[in-house]
């Protein structure tokens, strides 16, 4: 209250010091249409006096000064009343056209007309001031409700605030700024496009954030500065600062604006509480989705590893048994029941190499899925040869690929492509491995690249490479699911796998802004298709770096 | 021949993989000497006079990479890099500060061996043999004339540079940074697509089938290989 009452006072001080500026066009309008009221009623008297009585023409004067106090104002009525008195007397009262009186009796009528009028221009005043603040309540609700309905429908914290400088600087005719802490440093995170941030504005924010009080113009802190700061304050603490600025500088907000602006500060406390809780809601949600991956993940690893493990571990064993019995340490051309011929060595030796590198191919798609969910995968984009990533990819299978034929289709003139090589060959190498799994000894596989300018999945000209084989194909419901994680089509023969090979394919394509699908082979077979974009997008280019 | 009887120092800090190792290269015929860190790495260098060091890159005290340089700094002798996938920037990185070659883990004996063997030729070959034959390849230093099956091969010079320097260190990994800087010069080292191009240029001209080479091998991330003649 205290400031108030001072700002109040030192707005009178700049009436008296500049009377110009309080006279302002509103007020004197005001003026010249009560003057021109009073003339009015004058003009209107000369005709009536032949049937009128001088005292009784007062009340025309009267009704003048009701008329006035109703739409001009306290200050307009009081004028009215007085000049009320002064025409009165100069028209109507003998010596006529004289300010001098010649019956003292009119003098108690000049009284009574003062009177009555200032004291009707007092209670019309207070009526219409009353009427005027329910008006302006009815606004203030208005307004209010209006936030709080779009704050209701926003999502997000960024639609929310936007939302508040909407309404606020609607309604104040202000710019408006919201201050949010960062690492315990406020920052502004939404502003009008004319509030200009300076060290003066953020340290009044920062008082007004950590002593939660009102700062700046028009309180008793920091009151230089050329926005007023209020914390948004909720149950939880102080959650930032809501900032208005006046367009000039002479304006001030009235009681009835600092509250309402205060309801405005409440409210947009509510909807930052509303998003941060949202916020922190989504995450909690994505934390468990990640546990419930991580528990798949844990079931899917003890199956995989155990699986090749017992395998070579079983072989070992095998072989150290027959070790201890073997021939030239009996009889020589006798075989002991626990020994083995040397081809049965072989091809426990051969299938023990192959389950230890199966082994070390789901150790590394692990860690490729463990790299793409915890987002620490880093692109290394550089111009790449097509023809050398699939003859990479096919030296990295090796003999995986010997039971089929194998057939390249790449166009001589194939510009090179920007891509991670490393990456690329890995999903490559998934794509012919799943294509050799699926498929049986002898069916072909084929590879083929092509620029695709337009109609590609992608926005703009892509490269598509394409595996096609001759296996058993893809149901047409399962098309869509193959790259999900540990989705695997569900085989009578059970294939080796974890599923985690066309997920990881997904991710690493996805990264590169580009699309990996599935697609049914006319005449049985699937196809796989891989498009990466030809132009290297921004964020890419971004990451780009050269070793 | 060296490649028998060579004194190897085998630098691990997993104990199962120095066994492993001294049990195959001693099979073979070679001498282990074993250190488990850096610093017994640097000192047995000094002390032993090793012929080769096989060398893990995460080792506990000092990495490969400062390991290489620091016996670059005195020494030629062979050093080949082992790493895990995925340090493919590692393996740049120690290739470049001198490491001769790199094999991934898990690997077995007989990758281990054609590496080592092309390293100790590479040493001991001290000067260019003036005609190189890859299969149906041949390469004449002298005249600078490529023939493919008695065929002469066009080759333009960046790509005639390319191959001699690729057939030269025959069975070695190249960097691409390293390729880059003897073909095309220091301000070249990260112009990749160039080199993309002409390796791929190369490959159609000198390969039977370009889509599936036999002679210039990629290593994906790192650089590329030429195919090496097994004696």
């Amino acid at each position: 209250m205290k400031h108030l009452l001072k700002e109040r006072f030192s707005a009178l001080l700049t009436r008296l010091k500049d009377p110009a500026q309080w006279l302002n066009g509103r007020r004197l309008r005001r003026f010249l249409g009560s003057i021109a009221l009073v003339l009015l009623v004058t003009l209107i008297g000369l005709p009536l006096e032949i049937f009128l009585h001088p005292t009784n023409l007062v009340m025309l004067y009267l009704a003048a000064v009701v008329v006035t106090a109703l739409y001009l104002g306290r200050s307009a009525a009081i004028l009215a009343s007085v000049l009320s008195v002064l025409a009165f007397d100069y028209v109507f009262v003998a010596p006529r056209f004289t300010l001098n009186v010649s019956d003292t009796e009119y003098l108690v009528t000049f009284l009574g007309l003062l009177v009555v009028g200032l004291v009707i221009s007092n209670t019309t005043a207070v009526v219409r001031e009353q009427f005027q603040a329910a008006e302006q309540r009815e606004r203030n609700a208005t307004a209010l409700n209006l936030l709080s309905r779009d704050l209701t429908v926003a999502v997000g914290l960024d639609e929310m605030l936007q939302a508040v400088l909407h309404h606020v600087g609607q309604t104040f005719k202000r710019e408006v700024v919201v201050w949010l802490p960062q690492n315990n440093h406020l920052i502004v995170q939404a502003a009008s496009p004319g509030f200009r941030v300076d060290d003066a504005e953020q340290n009044t924010a920062a008082w007004a954030y950590e002593h939660n009080q009102p700062a700046g113009r028009g309180t008793e802190i920091l009151s230089h500065a050329r926005g007023r700061y209020l914390p948004l304050e909720t149950a939880r603490g102080v959650l930032g600062v809501l900032g208005i600025e006046p367009l000039d500088e002479t304006t001030l907000l009235t009681t009835e604006q600092r509250q309402l602006l205060d309801s405005f500060a409440r409210l947009a406390a509510m909807a930052i509480e509303r998003a941060h809780l949202a916020e922190q809601a989504s995450q909690a949600l994505v934390l468990r989705q990640t546990e419930k991956l991580q528990s798949a993940l844990l079931n899917s690893i003890s199956h995989d590893l155990r699986t090749p493990l017992a395998s070579i571990t079983g072989i070992l064993s095998t072989l150290r048994e027959s070790e201890s019995g073997r021939p030239g340490e009996q009889e020589p051309g006798s075989w002991p029941a626990n020994s083995l011929d040397p081809a049965t060595r072989a091809e426990l030796l051969e299938s023990a190499s192959e389950e230890a590198a199966r082994l070390n191919r789901l150790v590394g798609n692990l860690l490729d899925m463990t790299r793409l969910e915890g987002g620490a995968l880093r692109l290394s984009i550089d111009l790449c040869d097509v023809r050398d990533l699939v003859g990479a990819a096919l030296a990295q299978l090796g003999d995986r690929l010997n039971q089929h034929p194998l057939r390249t289709a790449i166009p001589q003139e194939l510009p090179l492509v920007p891509m991670d090589f490393v990456l690329m060959v890995q999903v490559l190498s998934n794509l012919l491995d799943n294509a050799a799994k699926y498929s049986p000894e002898g069916a072909p596989i084929e590879v083929t690249a092509q620029i695709v300018e337009q109609g590609s999945k992608l926005a703009g000209p892509a490269v598509e490479m394409a595996v096609f084989d001759r296996g058993m194909g893809i149901p047409s419901a399962d098309l869509k699911h193959v790259f999900e994680k540990f989705y695997r089509v569900h085989r009578p023969d059970g294939v080796q796998g974890t599923g985690l090979g066309l997920s990881i394919s997904r991710g690493i394509v996805e990264a590169h802004g580009g699309r990996i699908w599935a697609s049914q082979r006319e005449a049985g077979g699937s196809i796989i298709t891989v498009a990466l974009p030809l132009h290297a997008s921004s964020p890419l280019q971004e990451t780009s770096r050269n070793d | 021949m060296t490649e028998n009887g060579l004194r190897i120092l085998v630098v691990d800090d997993e104990r199962a993989i120095r066994r492993f190792l001294k049990a195959s290269l001693q099979a073979h015929g070679h001498l282990v000497i074993e250190a488990s860190n850096g610093t017994e790495a640097l000192a047995a260098a000094a002390e032993q006079h090793p012929d080769l060091i096989v060398l893990d890159l995460g080792l506990p005290d000092l990495d490969g990479i400062e390991i290489t340089r620091r016996l670059r700094d005195w020494t030629h002798i062979p050093i080949i890099i082992l790493s895990v996938r995925d340090q493919e920037s590692e393996k740049i990185a120690a290739l470049d500060a001198g490491a001769d070659d790199y094999l991934t883990k898990p690997f077995g004996i007989g990758e281990l061996m054609a590496r080592l063997r092309v390293a100790m030729r590479h040493i001991t070959t001290t000067h260019d043999e003036p005609v190189y034959q890859f299969e149906a390849l041949q390469i004449d230093l002298a005249h600078r004339r490529v023939t493919l099956n008695g065929q002469e091969v066009a080759l333009t010079p960046t790509e005639y540079d390319l191959l001699r320097l690729l057939a030269k260190n025959a069975g070695r990994v190249l960097t691409h940074h390293y390729l880059l800087r003897e073909v095309w010069g220091s301000g070249y080292q990260t112009e990749t697509h160039l080199l993309r191009v002409n390796v791929s240029n190369l490959r159609h001209k000198i390969e039977v089938d370009p889509d599936q080479p036999r002679l210039v091998l990629t290593e994906p991330g790192v650089g590329y290989r030429f195919r090496a003649n097994e004696q």
